[in-house]
């Protein structure tokens, strides 16, 4: 079953370019990585289905029911943790977490006391008070207190020590398990490496790649690297699926896609000193689609 | 009821203010009637030699000022214009508050509906207004029994009281129009001086060229203090104008207020 369901979304901001007809499923149970650089349109669609802001076309459903038309009643399920938290500054913690579960119709204390156990949160400070990570604690709190079915989180772990980090993945992958689903939107893709079983790509609106993290790492380019006794003729890898040639004196360098079987042989026919054959990791992948597409 | 709760909480402290300044100024105005009354001759002479134009934009009738009543409504005409800053400054916030402090992300992802947000916090300022109302109406009434010489007309002082409650209402609409229809308001105070300040000054205008006209413009017009104590009603076209003014700008702040778009921080 799928639990969010996005058809050719398009919002503009004006004459401004939101998102362009960006359409994915999210299915229940999976953790889904939502990617792109600053300003590609990941809290564009988030906010969108959250109803924040209303698309100018297309259409986002959560649990099979209409974003807008069912905002309220949807977001009964939904936790949603923002990247920059913001709250009432005069409340204190606990009151501003009660405040929160009071949305909700039920009884939410015994989950508040143990999340602020986990996130070692202050629960009696003001929050005016608080450094920016704590600020941001409050919100993993307000955001999974009532146990929410989908947690949407727009880049969760900035402000965040690697510490908390780590408690708060751990805190996700259990909620997880237990059945909820996670949309994450990130532009640190370790994260996303870590935990997401599929990504959507975006990039200046639109959706350029859909895919399993898995299939992202084995369908893709092997990065190779040779030393040689003489420098190399610029023709020599000029094959099919040689990508990024450079050559520097001795070294040269590219990016392999295809038979391997095929490069080696050709490779076989060099004198060489050195060979340095490497999987690219997500970052380099990523790099790569954006400078490609681009 | 939780939101209602919630604003009215966060709102106690700023009501507790207003109507303490209030009440503070009816109390210490009131407490100098005495000193006017026990000496009408020379006080007379006095605004007398005020130019006319001065007296009538001051809102200074001669004929009614040293009546007990006279004395009352010259004094609420500045506690309206008080009560007015504090319903539009509320009016104005109440809503634009949540985009300013940032605080809109938290609330409106929460299971419920715009409507119910604007509903829940219009009643906060409702409550908040009738309270600072219900105040100053008692005390006002406790001051005039302490200083009263002679009786006085207790209906025609509920009636004029209660135009502070009125002009709030107007306001806090106005307020809450404002705050849809400008999408960032940087400073609230600013916004709302200048609107009841604009519009007072619009008052004491009129005054001195007393045309019948620019009195709808106003809503510091709408409720003459001398026709209510002469005539113990309020008067109807007023009365409709504020009326559907409010349940105007009510409806189309909800209708704006559904529609916008919460951006990101």
């Amino acid at each position: 079953m799928n639990i969010i369901e996005i058809k050719y979304l398009t919002k503009y901001y004006g004459k401004s370019r939101g998102i362009i007809d960006v359409s994915f499923n999210v299915e229940e149970g999976e953790i889904f990585g939502f990617i792109g650089p600053n300003g590609a349109g990941k809290s564009t669609t988030i906010r969108a289905l959250l109803s924040l802001i209303y698309p100018t076309s297309g259409s986002a459903a959560i649990f099979g029911k209409d974003c807008i038309k069912y905002g309220p009643e949807i977001k009964k399920e939904i936790g949603y943790l923002p990247s920059e938290v913001f709250y009432y500054d005069r409340m204190k913690v606990i009151d501003l977490l009660n405040y929160s579960a009071s949305f909700y119709k039920k009884d939410c204390s015994k989950r508040i006391r143990e999340l602020a156990e986990i996130m070692d949160l202050d629960v009696k400070k003001r929050i005016d008070d608080l450094s920016f990570g704590n600020k941001k604690k409050v919100g993993i709190v307000q955001g999974l207190l009532h146990e929410p079915k989908l947690i949407i989180l727009d880049e969760p772990t900035s402000g965040l020590d690697p510490l908390m980090q780590q408690k708060f993945f751990d805190l996700l992958l259990e909620e997880n398990k237990k059945g909820a689903t996670i949309l994450l939107s990130s532009h640190i893709l370790s994260e996303v490496q870590r935990l997401c079983s599929r990504v959507a790509i975006i990039k200046e609106g639109r959706i350029i790649k859909l895919e399993k993290i898995s299939t992202l790492k084995e369908d893709n380019y092997k990065k190779f690297k040779l030393e040689m006794k003489a420098p190399l003729d610029n023709d020599f890898f000029n094959i099919k699926g040689v990508v990024e040639f450079k050559s520097e004196g001795d070294f040269a360098s590219f990016l392999y896609k295809g038979n391997i079987n095929a490069v080696l042989k050709r490779i076989t026919e060099l004198e060489i000193a050195n060979i340095w054959i490497e999987e690219l990791d997500l970052e380099e992948i990523f790099l790569h689609y954006y400078e490609k597409e681009g | 009821m939780n939101i209602f709760i919630h604003e009215l909480k966060s709102y106690g402290r700023t009501t507790f203010i207003w109507t303490a300044s209030l009440t503070a100024f009816i109390i210490m105005f009131m407490l100098v009637y005495p000193a006017f009354s026990n000496d009408v001759e020379n006080t007379r002479k006095l605004f007398e030699g005020f130019p006319e134009g001065v007296r009538k934009a001051l809102g200074l009738m001669l004929d009614s000022f040293f009546t007990l009543l006279g004395f009352y409504s010259y004094i609420f005409m500045y506690v309206t214009l008080c009560g007015a800053i504090q319903a539009m400054h509320m009016g104005t916030s109440i809503l634009s508050k949540e985009v300013r402090d940032k605080t809109a992300d938290f609330l409106m992802t929460k299971p419920v509906s715009r409507k119910k947000i604007m509903t829940s916090k219009l009643l906060a300022v409702l409550c908040s207004l009738a309270i600072t109302n219900i105040i100053c109406i008692l005390i006002a009434g406790v001051m005039l029994e302490v200083i009263k010489n002679t009786g006085y007309d207790v209906k025609a002082f509920l009636m004029i009281s209660a135009t502070l409650f009125f002009i709030q209402l107007i306001f806090a609409a106005l307020g809450v129009l404002v705050s849809m229809m400008v999408p960032a308001i940087k400073s609230v105070l600013s916004v709302s001086l200048g609107t009841v300040f604009g519009f007072f000054i619009l008052n004491m205008f009129d005054s001195v060229i007393d045309k019948e006209a620019i009195r709808y413009l106003t809503p510091f017009k709408f409720f003459d203090f001398s026709y209510i104590i002469k005539n113990g009603s309020y008067e109807t076209p007023f009365l409709i104008v504020g009326v559907v003014f409010v349940i105007a700008a009510v409806a189309a702040s909800y209708i704006i207020y559904g529609k916008r778009s919460i951006h990101a921080v």
